[in-house]
């Protein structure tokens, strides 16, 4: 539980831009602070090295005119002590001659030689730290020692500095909660999008309102509207399709159960028997209708044939010539055209031969059965023109532009085809790059040719 | 009584015009629009048995034209559509009734039963008139309570004249209805089985119009 949420907070947008730019924030308010921090303890140091050096410079003016009165002066001197306040630190001083004899001190001051050379200097004396200016007047007479603890000076120091961050320490979490709610505004639209996407049901696929969206993810939703046309097309055939297969199903269903029942209700056996056997022309029939279903459902997911190989076009019109010989009319012929050497066709030889087929069978199925059928082969140099044409009584013009399309039955010899021929066909020629032209003949007769199938090279 | 059956599909067409011979109806039938609108003009028909999804001209336009030039055949539509829609369709164009494929084969006969009874002006499946009585469902015939076996002609003839006891048939009307298309006819086949039905029901029973046909007597 807690390893997916911690999963979820790393492909969070918001968790992400909140860490980024939090993480920039702390480091840039850490340097800052840290720059403060030691910028603002040097500027106390120096100001209270000035001051030590000002009390110097006073004590040896004060000296300097009081030498006989020295020893009641350092006793009251020693008397000015600082308040118990780290910004006043307790004076602590040595008051001596030029040749380092001490005339007077403060009775906390280290005890220390005062002959050191004149400048700021840093000691340790008894496990404390101090911070001198050897001082020496003008004429060289009198030398003067102060000292500050370090220890108070680093506490005054510290003071300083912690001023100076304290406004930044208040406005880090500010800062952070500004950005957490700037972030998670900006990305309302984003939630209220995905929202919507996800209360839509297969039923509704109505596009996304594109207004009101920020511009980084109008591409997403566009692409997504995209893909509501594309998959509401899908479905909306698939429905199509179902609820067409369904209802041609119906028809050879109430054929059987018709048939069924006469043959019940019927007294004599020859009626009886009728109805039997055309019980089994239902039955091979409701076969037939299913066969091409499923042959049209396979298709109809496929962007390309299969298989794509070299496939020589006398074998295959000459295996779909033997296959249906048998069930050949007595009278009717069939005829083949090709060129004397034919080129192969590229393309897969399954779907081409189910292809030829059924042209055949409907050559065959909507023609009377003394007619001839004549299968023909034309080729330029890339492509190839197969035309399968009868001299039967033709098509109404007025259907021959919706012949491909599924469960259409043009309106002669009516009764016995699916509509789903010449569907399987015009499928098998879209995948092939190829197309379905239908006409009648002007002689009189029928054609369908797969134009445009692809030669091989060469 | 005779009938039009309009269906392209061949098997089923051939199952329904069986099941609707077996039930002693004369029966034409024909696989598409422009056939039925035909048949309609050249005879007339008691019911006709209507599939929708034709070839060609589709059922609907073969019942709006059939509406619109007046004919009044009480339609049985038939159809492998079944949202209420389309039953309202086809209802609102016209026709009587309405089965869905697949079907049951005693279901269509009832129905069409059903429509003949109401072309005819009667709510009882009984078709009686002087001590005869008819019952389509079951094909008997009984005459003051006793069975009176008929062969299926004689059965058609009468259930042609009791339909509608008032009316004058024509000869030619009864031919009509004991025959459909393809059927043997005899020449004078119509007068033999008048002579049959009167000496099983009495002399007076039919009476001959002189010149226009025949009808039942009036009620005693």
């Amino acid at each position: 539980m807690t390893s997916a949420i911690s999963h979820d907070r790393i492909h969070s947008l918001r968790w992400r831009l909140l860490a980024a730019i939090g993480a920039v924030v702390m480091t840039t308010w850490l340097l800052t602070g840290w720059f403060s921090y030691t910028k603002a303890q040097h500027e106390a140091e120096e100001l209270m090295d000035g001051s030590l050096a000002q009390t110097a410079r006073m004590l040896l003016a004060i000296i300097h005119d009081n030498e006989d009165d020295l020893v009641e002066l350092a006793g009251r001197l020693a008397t000015v002590r600082g308040a118990e306040d780290i910004y006043e630190p307790p004076l602590e001083f040595q008051i001596g001659r030029g040749d380092g004899s001490i005339l007077a001190r403060s009775p906390d001051a280290p005890e220390l030689p005062i002959l050191g050379v004149a400048g700021y200097s840093d000691i340790i004396r008894h496990d404390e730290s101090w911070r001198l200016l050897n001082a020496v007047s003008d004429d060289g007479l009198y030398r003067v020692q102060v000292a500050q603890s370090i220890n108070l000076r680093d506490r005054a120091a510290l003071e300083v500095a912690i001023q100076t961050l304290l406004p930044l320490v208040l406005i880090v979490p500010v800062l952070i909660l500004f950005i957490y709610l700037s972030i998670k505004r900006a990305l309302r639209p984003l939630e209220r999008l995905a929202g919507e996407v996800s209360a839509r049901t297969p039923d509704n696929l109505a596009a996304l309102p594109e207004q009101r969206i920020p511009t980084e993810a109008q591409p997403l939703v566009k692409a997504i509207n995209r893909l509501f046309v594309r998959v509401g097309r899908t479905l909306d055939n698939e429905r199509r399709f179902t609820a067409d297969a369904a209802h041609e199903l119906r028809t050879p269903l109430a054929a059987l159960k018709v048939q069924a029942q006469v043959a019940l209700l019927s007294g004599d056996t020859p009626a009886r028997e009728r109805a039997l056997q055309q019980i089994g022309l239902g039955v091979d029939r409701a076969g037939h209708l299913i066969d091409q279903l499923l042959r049209l459902a396979r298709l109809d997911p496929l962007n390309a044939p299969p298989e794509n190989q070299a496939i020589d076009p006398r074998r295959l019109i000459d295996d779909c010539v033997a296959a249906i010989a048998q069930a050949l009319p007595g009278s009717t012929r069939i005829h083949v055209e090709l060129p004397e050497t034919p080129r192969a066709i590229m393309g897969d030889a399954s779907l081409l031969d189910i292809a030829l087929r059924n042209l055949l069978d409907n050559a065959l199925r909507y023609t009377p059965s003394d007619s001839t059928i004549r299968i023909s082969l034309r080729q330029s140099g890339t492509s190839s023109h197969l035309q399968v044409s009868d001299n039967g009584p033709g098509v109404p013009a007025s259907a021959l532009e919706r012949l491909g399309e599924r469960f259409f039955r043009a309106g002669q010899a009516a009764g016995n085809g699916n509509g789903l021929g010449l569907a399987i066909v015009a499928r098998i020629a879209e995948l092939h790059g190829a197309r379905l032209a239908a006409e009648n003949l002007p002689g009189g007769g029928f054609s369908v040719t797969l134009q445009n199938l692809r030669n091989t090279d060469g | 009584m005779r009938l039009l059956l309009v269906e392209d599909d061949a098997l089923l067409g051939d199952g329904i015009r069986a099941g609707l011979m077996l039930a002693a109806y004369a029966v034409d039938w024909v696989q598409d629009g422009k056939m039925a609108l035909l048949a309609l003009a050249d005879h007339s028909y008691d019911a006709c048995v209507l599939d929708l999804g034709l070839p060609g001209k589709d059922g609907l336009t073969v019942l709006r034209e059939m509406r619109s030039c007046g004919d009044q055949t009480p339609v049985l539509l038939l159809t492998a559509r079944d949202t209420p829609e389309d039953k309202i369709t086809g209802l609102d164009h016209g026709a009587d009734d309405y089965l869905t494929k697949p079907f049951d084969l005693g279901e269509l006969q009832a129905r069409i039963r059903a429509l003949l009874r109401r072309a005819g002006g009667k709510a009882q499946p009984l078709l009686e008139h002087r001590g005869v009585s008819l019952d389509p469902a079951s094909k008997r015939v009984s005459f003051n309570g006793q069975e009176v076996p008929l062969s299926a002609r004689e059965y058609a003839l009468l259930h042609a004249l009791i339909s509608q006891p008032g009316h004058i048939r024509s000869r030619n009307q009864l031919e009509e209805s004991l025959y459909a298309w393809g059927d043997e006819t005899g020449s004078n086949t119509v007068e033999v089985y008048i002579h049959h039905l009167r000496k099983k029901f009495g002399a007076d029973f039919i009476r001959t119009v002189r010149g226009l046909g025949y009808q039942l007597a009036d009620d005693a």
